[in-house]
């Protein structure tokens, strides 16, 4: 157990120092992700309707968004100058590649999301503050459930031609249940509800998680193959 | 090998009679036996043909995921081709549900489409196969494809679930199912109408199974193609 643990951070690690020195993915995930709420500002008519209602949407869109530049290029990077030969190569269990790479996803975004929501909370005018606790166990939840099947995805799509257009299309329509239960949740934790009264959505969204983890495990045997 | 094409070259003409049979008696049904409903009017019909499909889109996207498992696990290509076969047929069934419930809400809701539980998942359904179409039509014939198929097979069949409680608890406005309620089967609508639309679910589901043997005897055609290429290929 403590091998497979040291595999899977020797993933991470390699992951990040990847990151240090390129400096390429995490700069234009963030700005990406500004961007897009900048879109979005510019579409709705914040003095209409309330910044607590469409906030989180727009706030998860952007996450989502972002999210998606990140996993594109996460198994892309790996396939240039043979990386994921020698990570296939080496002795370790195809799982462990998974969930190496599924964390380095999880924590690019999270780093991400911490920059980002002073930004949203700027924008928005709305207070974070008082309510930082729920509000950091959703977004945790929700973007383990979108690193758990982006990486998945991202590991087969990395082999196909028309890599960039095919994830997204795959990755959307299988989103859906952490898109509506994320902005749902993200909603009523502005406005003042706490995660007890919501339950059945924590619990979907947590089901979503271990679904797609144990999904992955199961099938990233076939995809990581050859 | 002649004998396993002899198999492929005998078209199902008893399961095509039959077929055809089912959609016949189907036919009349709706259009004959069945009396008008009272408050919705002849618009109702769509129903016998709505409600068929929508079971048949459902039923082939189980199969598909029953066949992605089959494959992972055997790696035969026969389950490829029933998966891949079935997926084809579900998008042309659950485009059929998008297409005839919109032509009954205009005339009894009012409007095209409404944002409720039931026909957002259905339209996120249909979006999940297309893309699983487009993986197998973007990716070369092989075991590679075979097995990025399945594995979206088994990820979107076990999305289902999460994604109709994620929009049912978002907002439901769809007619309650009438012919499976909480007080038993069949008690919701008219003794007719229940006889009509077990009539017209029978004869989809034998047009399923036709659809099915042609597609596959199609796919397997192809591949015998393929066969007989490179074996000419290889002998000059």
């Amino acid at each position: 157990m403590n091998l497979y643990l040291s595999q899977v951070m020797a993933i991470i690690r390699k992951d990040f120092v990847t990151e240090f020195k390129t400096r390429e993915l995490f700069s234009s995930m963030f700005v990406f992700a500004v961007l897009v709420m900048l879109i979005f500002i510019f579409s709705i008519n914040l003095s209409v309707v309330k910044a607590n209602q469409v906030g989180p949407g727009v706030l998860w869109v952007a996450i989502l968004f972002a999210g998606t530049l990140g996993l594109n290029r996460s198994f892309t990077l790996e396939k240039e100058n043979g990386c994921l030969q020698g990570l296939m190569l080496a002795p370790v269990d195809r799982s462990a590649i998974f969930f190496g790479k599924m964390l380095s996803n999880l924590a690019f975004l999270l780093i991400m999301e911490a920059f980002l929501l002073p930004v949203f909370m700027i924008f928005f005018n709305v207070e974070l503050g008082s309510h930082w606790a729920p509000l950091l166990a959703v977004i945790l939840m929700g973007t383990l459930g979108f690193s758990a099947l982006g990486t998945l995805l991202s590991s087969l799509s990395s082999n196909l031609k028309t890599r960039e257009i095919m994830l997204p299309i795959l990755l959307y329509p299988l989103m859906v249940p952490i898109a509506i239960g994320s902005v749902r949740l993200t909603g009523q934790i502005l406005d003042g509800k706490s995660l007890a009264d919501m339950m059945n959505w924590v619990g979907l969204i947590l089901c979503f998680d271990i679904i797609f983890i144990s999904a992955s495990i199961m099938t990233i045997d076939h995809i990581l193959e050859e | 090998m002649s004998d396993a094409s002899q198999e492929t070259d005998s078209p199902g003409y008893g399961l095509m009679g039959l077929a055809g049979a089912g959609i016949l008696a189907a036919m009349g049904a709706i259009f004959i036996y069945v009396p008008t409903e009272k408050t919705e009017g002849v618009v109702q019909r769509i129903m016998y043909f709505h409600v068929p499909s929508a079971w048949i889109a459902f039923f082939a996207f189980f199969i598909v995921f029953l066949c992605s498992i089959l494959y992972l696990w055997k790696k035969e290509r026969e389950w490829d081709i029933y998966a891949h076969a079935s997926a084809e047929i579900g998008i042309v069934f659950c485009s059929l549900v998008l297409i005839t419930g919109p032509l009954w809400a205009k005339p009894i809701w009012g409007v095209w489409w409404v944002w409720d539980a039931r026909l957002t998942s259905t339209l996120v359904l249909w979006l999940i196969y297309v893309a699983y179409l487009m993986l197998r039509g973007q990716s070369e014939a092989g075991s590679t494809r075979a097995k990025y198929a399945a594995v979206i097979g088994i990820v979107g069949f076990l999305d289902i679930p999460l994604i109709h409680f994620s929009v049912l608890w978002w907002r439901t406005f769809h007619p309650d199912p009438k012919f499976i309620t909480t007080q038993g089967l069949g008690t919701g609508n008219d003794a007719s109408m229940n006889i009509t639309l077990l009539v017209a679910v029978g004869a989809f589901t034998l047009l399923y199974f036709l659809l099915m043997s042609l597609r596959v005897r199609l796919e397997r055609m192809k591949d015998e193609i393929d066969r007989i290429k490179k074996e000419r290929l290889y002998s000059h």
